[in-house]
């Protein structure tokens, strides 16, 4: 556990020291490992009551989808949820790290968090590593000050605004958010909008695809609707099915257990003093 | 007493083999106000004396009963400042365990990493040990649980147990009071008696604290009016 603490930086910005070792790596011919780009849609829009955030679920590495069905829309607090664009790796660790000082900063309040403090505790934490964590979020959520909408760019600086759009896919929604949008939307009319933004990156942007998940945030109550709508279902399923050709002969049936059950003795650690 | 030569220094050991500091230590919880706790066959429920040094101070705001985690509460007999330092360390340590295992840390594994923490300060240069004892109540996968650890760092897990003030009348009359078929609601009565047993002056929902927990795996402390309704079913 104590190394799981070492790993943070102690004093804050990044720690170039390995970066002479990987410049001399490179000349020498080594590539530097391929991460996985999400290449996204991911919106946000504040409707009457709060905030509706949607997103695509494809995962691309290069030109190759890497999956199907990912989930972009990352839960940060009961109130609070947070969309990421970029690597997906970054945005995981970043929202998974937020989202726990969150859990323990509500503990030692006990009260709701604010949107304001996970935006802050994200673009510092972006800030100090100068855009290399490649996370571009969406956050949303609302708190006892009301519905708020905020976007946070890799390098740490954010914009506030009644709706947003990030990720390769954004032109494309943001066209659509555009001319659709207006203030005093209700839950349903802010659900097509946004499901209409994302289907618009979904089927013009190479980089989104499959489906389209959307989370709408309401004081006291959140909806997270995984795959809301599927637009890109596998329609070809061979009708023949998948079976051996009648001329196979089966020679031999036999079952091999790839483990042993372990039996766990109940015993523990009893203390003595 | 030959001991007195060896009762400054926290590290070093005394002729008789004990560490003085700890005891002393235990000293001070011993003049603490009275903590108890009681395991139920469907809960755990935690209670302490909440006796302020004067009518003028806000009752409201001071709280003995503390949450770690949903499932898990503590509170303590001694020094409230050692108690609030520790009870941060715990929460840190249940969520740093949470975010490596992605599992609610189990309720002897947060005793465990506690009793470390208090056990280093018994070992360590330039600090003393923590004036405390903690009762930590929880609710997991093992079932209901209720554990103390003491200032040394040791730790136990307890079907019912006191400490503070009026630590052997507690727990005489816990040992008569006590069967292992009991259920939360009994627990709780038989906290409150307890309680009255070595009380001063007039129990009621301002000066006592109640924390409990049940199936639901849900720690609460209860409010000030849910005690009263409690108190008046004991009477």
């Amino acid at each position: 556990m104590s190394r799981f603490e070492e790993s943070a930086p102690a004093r804050g910005g990044f720690s170039y020291d390995l970066c002479k070792r990987n410049e001399m790596l490179m000349q020498k011919g080594l590539k530097p490992s391929s991460y996985l780009k999400t290449g996204t849609t991911i919106v946000g829009l504040v409707f009457q009551d709060g905030v509706i955030l949607g997103a695509d679920t494809r995962a691309t590495e290069g030109p190759i989808v890497a999956d199907k069905n990912c989930e972009k829309i990352h839960y940060m607090a009961p109130n609070i949820y947070c969309c990421g664009a970029g690597t997906a790796a970054d945005t995981e660790a970043v929202t998974d790290m937020v989202s726990s000082q969150l859990k323990l900063h509500r503990f030692h309040t006990g009260r709701e968090s604010r949107v304001v403090t996970a935006l802050t505790l994200l673009k510092s934490h972006l800030f100090s590593y100068q855009g290399h964590v490649s996370a571009a979020l969406v956050l949303g959520g609302v708190d006892v000050t009301g519905p708020h909408l905020h976007t946070i760019y890799p390098h740490g600086s954010t914009d506030t605004l009644p709706f947003a759009t990030m990720g390769s896919g954004s032109l494309a929604a943001m066209a659509i958010f555009e001319s659709k949008y207006r203030e005093g939307l209700t839950r349903d009319e802010g659900v097509k909008l946004v499901a209409e933004a994302i289907c618009s990156g979904i089927f013009n942007d190479l980089g989104s695809g499959s489906n389209v998940d959307v989370c709408v945030i309401t004081k006291g109550k959140r909806e997270y609707l995984r795959n809301y709508m599927l637009p890109n279902p596998r329609t070809y399923v061979s009708e023949k099915g998948y079976s051996f050709s009648k001329k196979t002969e089966v020679l031999l049936t036999k079952i091999t257990p790839l483990r042993e059950l372990v039996e766990v003795i109940e015993g523990g650690d009893a203390m003595e003093e | 007493m030959g001991d007195s030569q060896y009762s400054f220094s926290l590290t070093t050991f005394s002729p008789s083999g004990k560490l003085v500091q700890i005891e002393h230590a235990l000293t001070a919880v011993g003049s603490g106000q009275t903590s108890l706790g009681i395991k139920a066959s469907n809960g755990v429920v935690i209670a302490t004396e909440k006796k302020l040094p004067s009518i003028l101070v806000d009752e409201a705001s001071v709280q003995k009963i503390q949450t770690l985690t949903p499932n898990i509460g503590v509170v303590y007999s001694g020094m409230g400042p050692d108690s609030r330092v520790l009870v941060r360390k715990s929460r840190k340590q249940a969520e740093q365990y949470y975010r490596l295992y992605k599992e609610p840390i189990p309720v002897t594994q947060l005793v465990r990493e506690t009793a470390t923490v208090m056990q280093e300060f018994t070992q360590s240069g330039g600090v003393r040990p923590f004036g405390v004892s903690l009762l930590v109540a929880g609710y997991d996968d093992k079932g209901p649980q209720l554990y103390q650890v003491d200032p040394s760092g040791s730790y136990f897990s307890w079907k019912a147990s006191a400490m503070g003030k009026n630590v052997s009348n507690a727990k005489t009359f816990l040992e008569k009071r006590y069967t292992e078929e009991m259920e939360l609601d009994d627990a709780v009565h038989t906290a409150i008696l307890t309680l009255k047993e070595g009380f001063e002056g007039q129990i009621s929902g301002k000066n006592i604290e109640i924390g409990m927990i049940g199936n639901d795996r849900i720690f609460k402390v209860l409010s000030p009016s849910e005690v009263e309704d409690y108190l008046q079913e004991a009477e």
